[in-house]
């Protein structure tokens, strides 16, 4: 297996002077299940903004298929942000705008100015929006105003606006921290067969350690701004849980040894 | 909840035999001390008035005689009534022309004037330049412009439409900067442009607040174009209430005038209330 990303020595410092990352490495090989947990404030969602650079590291080096997206210009970077599709914990959707107009917008990275600033698609795209939203079971609200929508639905309509894109790497910033377990099971198991039936690599933020080690390859445990751990779901021990959350395992209720999903 | 949370202080109360005195509060004691010398000196003034020869009473009767009779037998004499109306209509569509001028030119400068879409130094720039635009009154940038166009529409125009823009443009870059920081996050983050965010996600998301703030606009330079016709010769309904009152002395022609522009702002309210309904 290649890797599709790598991160070396990555570090971010805010103006305030705080240090969100410190020397951040590790790479995610194509069509992997990475998660990311770890405390609030543990710098997790930094991170996952330093890839498609919507922060900009403040140093080290991130690379994308071998290209180091640190150093590329405005235009270069947004043809690399095509190809790095994301989902947010408070989905932010246009809110306004139905659902299909909020899907098609995940093509906005591959038009010009007029055409995109008019919200012309082809009917190609239409097609594949409704065949996404059909996927994700939202057949029935494809013309319904996103604000309508509870939060699970809302989610669904965040990631085939990702999905539209055709990533290569699908960044997850806390996707099922606003919902109730029903829909975030289902949000998680949308993603699963994301990443094993289309081959596009996850990188999930979560706080749900037991979610975590049901669904994913790998995962990453960060702590104050550094990795503490980096190695798969099955490898985690009490003493990895304590590493990271400074509290013992049983105390936060995880238990150890849920096997995988899929 | 308010009902269950007055019972609870109630049976708090109970518990604290001797309640403390009220501690001084100073905001309260500002607020009534100012009111209660803005009594006192209202009061004084009124006796200090110099009333000349004037019954002040009986004036006062009068005055409300005068405005009875203006507003009761309100009457066209050197106008027609197609004269009028044809007068409002300038009066309306010179407020119409400055408000879509400054609302057009407006949109583009705040946006770049919101924090969220533009750099901190340009957004600066263009705020500070508006509040010194919007810090000069309407009147002033008609009467600034009259010298080189000379007093007129014209001067009306440009002025109108340069404090539009001023105050269209606070308003809408506010607006602007009202938006969820998340939705413009996640364009952002699909490789979409600026105009694209613009105006698949920043305009759908503001357009019934970009609405409300142009149509107060409208409503305050409708107000302006009346007075314009008077100040500044632009012509409309200004001019010709000008003339009603100080010109012929006709006090019902100018009640009759009063009544036509009160039916116009009611009709224009109405309407806006109705498009914004729908807007939402």
């Amino acid at each position: 297996m290649t890797a599709l990303l790598e991160l070396k020595h990555v570090a971010k410092k805010y103006n305030t002077g705080t240090m969100a990352l410190s020397d951040v490495n590790f790479s995610v090989s194509k069509g992997e299940f990475v998660s990311i947990i770890g405390p609030s404030g543990a710098g997790k969602s930094t991170l996952i903004r330093c890839i498609n650079r919507l922060i900009d590291a403040s140093g080290g080096e991130v690379r994308l298929d071998g290209v180091n997206v640190l150093n590329l210009n405005k235009r270069a970077l947004q043809q690399t942000r095509v190809k790095i599709g994301m989902i947010f914990q408070h989905y932010n959707l246009v809110e306004r705008l139905s659902v299909i107009d909020n899907v098609l917008h995940g093509r906005l990275g591959y038009k010009n100015v007029i055409t995109g600033s008019l919200g012309i698609y082809t009917s190609d795209e239409k097609k594949q929006a409704i065949e996404i939203l059909h996927s994700l079971g939202l057949e029935e609200q494809v013309y319904k105003r996103c604000d309508q929508l509870s939060g699970g639905q809302k989610q669904r309509v965040g990631i085939a606006r990702a999905l539209i894109q055709e990533p290569k790497l699908l960044l997850c910033d806390e996707p099922i921290a606003s919902l109730d377990p029903n829909a975030s099971k289902v949000i998680m198991d949308h993603l699963r067969s994301i990443c094993s039936r289309l081959g596009i690599t996850v990188l999930v933020n979560l706080h749900q350690v037991d979610v975590a080690m049901k669904y994913s390859d790998t995962i990453i445990g960060m702590r104050k701004g550094s990795v503490v751990y980096n190695g798969s779901a099955q490898g985690m021990k009490a003493e990895t849980i304590f590493d990271i959350y400074g509290s013992e395992a049983s105390d936060l209720g995880i238990e150890i040894g849920v096997t995988h999903a899929s | 909840m308010s009902s269950m949370s007055s019972k609870s202080d109630g049976e708090m109360s109970k518990g604290i035999p001797n309640l403390a005195k009220k501690p001084f509060d100073k905001a309260s004691f500002v607020l009534r001390f100012t009111l209660l010398s803005m009594l006192v000196l209202t009061i004084f003034s009124f006796i200090s008035f110099d009333y000349k020869d004037i019954r002040v009473f009986a004036a006062i009767g009068e005055a409300i005689n005068n405005l009875v009779a203006m507003f009761s037998k309100a009457q066209f004499t050197n106008f027609t009534f197609q004269d009028a109306l044809l007068a409002v209509l300038v009066t309306i569509c010179l407020a119409l022309l400055t408000t879509v001028f400054g609302a057009v030119i407006a949109l583009f400068f705040g946006l770049l004037a919101a924090r969220n879409l533009s750099s901190p130094l340009l957004s600066s720039l263009i705020k500070g330049g508006v509040a010194f635009i919007r810090a000069v009154p309407t009147v002033l940038w008609v009467l600034i412009f009259a010298v080189p166009a000379g007093l007129g529409s014209v001067a009306a125009v440009i002025g109108m439409t340069f404090h539009s823009i001023g105050y269209l443009i606070k308003a809408y870059s506010e607006s602007f900067e009202e938006l969820d920081k998340g939705m413009i996050e996640a364009l952002r983050s699909s490789g979409a442009g600026w105009w694209h965010i613009v105006f698949q996600a920043v305009i759908p998301s503001s357009k019934s607040y970009l609405m409300s703030w142009t149509f107060m606009r409208f409503e305050i330079n409708c107000g302006a174009a009346v007075a314009m016709g008077a100040a500044a010769g632009a012509g409309g309904v200004g001019f010709d209430m000008f003339m009603a009152s100080s010109f012929y002395l006709d006090m019902r022609e100018v009640g009759a005038i009063t009544w036509l522009i009160l039916l116009f702002a009611l009709v224009m309210e109405t309407s806006a209330t109705h498009l914004k309904n729908k807007l939402k």
